[in-house]
């Protein structure tokens, strides 16, 4: 089956199943983005809402493309340098947002088994501190408006 | 027609004047750049005297972070392009300099730049001599250690470089497209 139809499938079938059962956690705008085939890493971008009564603790992150996913955080020293650092925990307080994008808080895939190409869709899981899961299929794009 | 013989020297006036006008008025960083040697892509010794007679965009890096580096690389490219569209492109050389060299050897970064279809250099070396040039371009890296993998705490800045290899311009890592191909043509 070309990978496309594989993913459209697959995309639908996780749209089917993730979206009722898991409401208090919705994830918008995602995307990844594109890198050359021979990259090692990819990073994603997203807006999460939490939009039930209760904060939401994000534990952790996982797709079948990556061997290791994580959360990360932008640093900015005194000195304007910047380090990745690793976001063990974020919590979403009840009603709020937090925006995932380029420079700043973004998923981290490592250890890419497969690299996605541009126009490709990916399903990233956010592991919930209630057990829960909320997934969404992330499209593959060569690079965001702001990008310009 | 009779009238050409009089209105050309005021056309090639015009034309003096007007070339004249074009130098840039970017101001010639002293502090920062100078001469270095590295190994380019196709692991053959570059030099940064082969930059001269072009305008080169220089920026450092390394292919395993995902997040800004690609961003940096992508808009370079889109830079690149634009200046493509103006014809203006052979003129112009975007240069990528690890500061990652174990990872990002000569045969890595031949297969990851053309990705980004800009003809960039990808230049990598030992680290000693890395660290050279960092210095010179006041760039900053620092190797962390996490978990089973290591990250660069880094600064990243854009080096916008003349013909003759002198740093004119610097700009952040969300530089505005435009600004840096206007610049770029400044100082063709
Ligand atoms: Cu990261």
């Amino acid at each position: 089956m070309p990978r496309a139809c594989f993913n459209a499938l697959l995309a639908g079938a996780v749209l089917a199943l993730a979206v009722p059962a898991y409401a208090e956690l919705t994830v918008s705008d995602p995307w990844l983005r594109a890198v050359p085939p021979v990259s090692p890493t990819m990073a994603g971008y997203a807006t999460l809402n939490n939009t039930g009564e209760a904060a939401v603790t994000i534990t952790g992150v996982s797709t079948s493309v990556a061997g290791h996913t994580m959360l990360h955080n932008v640093k900015t020293d005194d000195d304007g340098n910047r380090r990745m650092v690793h976001l063990h925990h974020l919590e979403i307080p009840a009603g709020e947002s937090v925006v995932l994008a380029p420079g700043n808080r973004h998923l981290m895939l490592m250890k890419l088994t497969q690299v996605p190409a541009p126009g490709d869709t990916v399903e990233i899981c956010f592991h919930l501190n209630g057990g829960q899961d909320a997934c969404a299929v992330f499209p593959v794009k060569r690079a965001s408006q702001s990008d310009g | 027609m009779r009238k050409l013989p009089y209105i050309l020297p005021l056309l090639l006036t015009l034309l003096v004047v007007g070339c004249g006008k074009q130098e840039s008025d970017l101001p010639v960083n002293t502090r920062l750049g100078g001469e270095f040697t590295l190994t380019d892509h196709n692991g053959e010794p570059f030099s940064q005297s082969q930059l001269k007679g072009k305008v080169s965009i220089l920026f450092f890096g390394y292919t395993h972070c995902p997040d800004i580096c690609p961003a940096v690389l992508a808009r370079v490219a889109q830079v690149y392009r634009k200046l493509e569209e103006a014809g203006e492109a052979d003129q112009v050389q975007p240069v990528f300099i690890t500061f990652d060299p174990e990872r990002d050897t000569a045969t890595h970064l031949k297969e990851y730049l053309p990705w980004f279809k800009a003809d960039i250099i990808g230049l990598t070396g030992s680290l000693a001599e890395i660290r050279e040039v960092a210095k010179q371009y006041g760039v900053v890296f620092i190797k962390d250690q996490e978990e089973q993998d290591y990250l660069f705490t880094h600064s990243d800045y854009i080096y916008l470089l003349d013909d003759q290899g002198r740093v004119r311009k610097l700009y952040p890592a969300d530089f505005t497209i435009d600004e840096v191909v206007t610049d770029a043509k400044s100082l063709l």
